[in-house]
């Protein structure tokens, strides 16, 4: 069996975090190697863990999940983030797409939808509403292509595929700072400030350039 | 608008303001109170039987089931009052992220099609008439999936002339409008929800137009100044 799926839980709410640990005790393939009460000591342990996902909750005291967020954005760590929120309205969901986060999951729906949201993102997909993505699409589509020269393209398309930089290193030939040095040339050219939102934008092109 | 006239129309508001919070505490009393009241009834049962007995499997494991389903329900009840009624961050976005906003959850909540259409650069607009546009098309799009019985409607939103102008069309069963102002306009409780869409709108200065009968769909058209409330 492959290497289990290792997350961290935040909420404020220590019912949830209850309520999901118990149901997750039962899931082999994940494993909850740490939880927290608030955003501030969420990123702490993200930093002491370096797990694959974090499941967050939007609404948390000291830093929000949304600032939480951001912040996990702007240190480019390398988990990916599941949004755990009980409100689904148009906002929430906008904020966390624009956010960055790779997950959108809702206390208002039956929680095995959580952990299979968890194993979706952990594998490298976004998981939101149909609408969501439609939204996210059209926006997208709005905006000219980018200029990006032919490496940057192979960079692009590694990182749609949900490749890792020493994985896309490794594939191109090249050491690891340089696929940095490419991201960090990418990413402004697509107006975007993560990998999930540059994926989004890849998959959107792919048409158009073909 | 003229003074006397908004004093009435403010009124208005709050009465319809004061129906719709009704509505909201009648809608979770009947929904997510009496699931939530059964499922607790069940587990009181299943805990009273096995301080007598051994439960069986057979016994519980149905019970467990129900139990699951009523939270369920109450869960889904609850995300649709919730999602409704938050405010989306009125001051912080802008008029066309608000009703992107909106039209995701629409389809979200109801899996309804929603083909939206808009100008790339709407004009800003105050917060009262972000507000009002907000709420009415969250309003006609409810009326749309409630009452036209159409799983598709179109908003389209755009700007001429110093005025934002919002339409929203379904195909649906359509009916005869009442009369919304003027000394007939209508009182029925069945028509709040129209009523309170020309009262927010004639508080920010702006008109609205219902065409509609049976069997032809409904054809809303919104228009308000944009710079007429500051």
């Amino acid at each position: 069996m492959s290497e289990p799926i290792r997350i961290v839980l935040a909420d404020d709410h220590e019912l949830v975090l209850e309520g999901l640990r118990g149901l997750l005790a039962d899931e082999p393939d994940i494993e909850v190697v740490a939880t927290a009460t608030d955003g501030a000591a969420l990123l702490i342990l993200i930093e002491q863990h370096q797990p694959d996902v974090a499941v967050m909750d939007l609404q948390m005291p000291t830093l929000d999940g949304l600032s939480c967020l951001a912040e996990i954005r702007r240190r480019a760590l390398s988990v990916r983030v599941l949004a755990l929120t009980a409100f689904s309205d148009g906002e929430s969901i906008q904020s966390a797409l624009e956010g960055g986060a790779d997950g959108f999951a809702l206390k208002t729906a039956p929680p095995r939808q959580t952990i299979e949201a968890i194993r979706q993102v952990a594998h490298g997909n976004l998981v939101f509403p149909p609408a969501a993505r439609k939204w996210l699409q059209g926006r997208r589509a709005d905006q000219p292509p980018p200029a990006l020269s032919e490496r940057e393209w192979e960079v692009l398309t590694l990182v749609a595929q949900g490749q890792t930089n020493p994985q896309i290193a490794e594939a191109l030939s090249v050491s690891e700072n340089t696929v940095k040095f490419h991201l960090q040339n990418i990413f402004p050219k697509l107006n975007v400030t993560n990998r999930t939102e540059a994926a989004g934008v890849f998959f959107k092109l792919q048409g158009s350039r073909k | 608008m003229h003074a006397v006239d908004e004093h009435l129309a403010a009124r208005r508001i709050l009465a319809v303001t004061e129906e719709e919070l009704q509505r909201i505490i009648l809608d979770i009393h009947d929904g997510p109170v009496q699931k939530l009241f059964a499922a607790l009834s069940q587990l009181n049962a299943l805990q009273a039987h096995a301080q007598h007995r051994p439960v069986s499997q057979a016994e519980w494991q149905p019970l467990v089931g129900r139990v699951s389903n009523l939270l369920e329900e109450s869960l889904g009840e609850i995300k649709t009052s919730l999602g409704t009624f938050r405010p989306p961050g009125f001051a912080r976005r802008n008029l066309l992220s608000v009703i992107e906003g909106l039209i995701i959850q629409q389809e979200d909540f109801t899996a309804m099609r929603v083909d939206f259409e808009s100008e790339a650069n709407l004009p800003e607009v105050s917060l009262p008439t972000k507000i009002a546009l907000y709420r009415i098309l969250q309003e006609a799009l409810s009326n749309a999936y409630r009452h036209a019985g159409v799983t598709q409607a179109r908003v389209r939103l755009s700007a001429t002339a110093g005025k934002v102008r919002l339409e929203v069309l379904d195909e649906g069963r359509g009916f005869t409008p009442p009369p919304l102002v003027g000394p007939e306009a209508t009182e029925r409780v069945e028509h709040i929800g129209l009523r309170g869409m020309r009262e927010r709108i004639s508080l920010v200065g702006g008109t609205l137009t219902l065409e509609s009968a049976p069997g032809a769909g409904t054809h809303i058209v919104v228009e308000v100044p944009v710079n007429a409330d500051e």
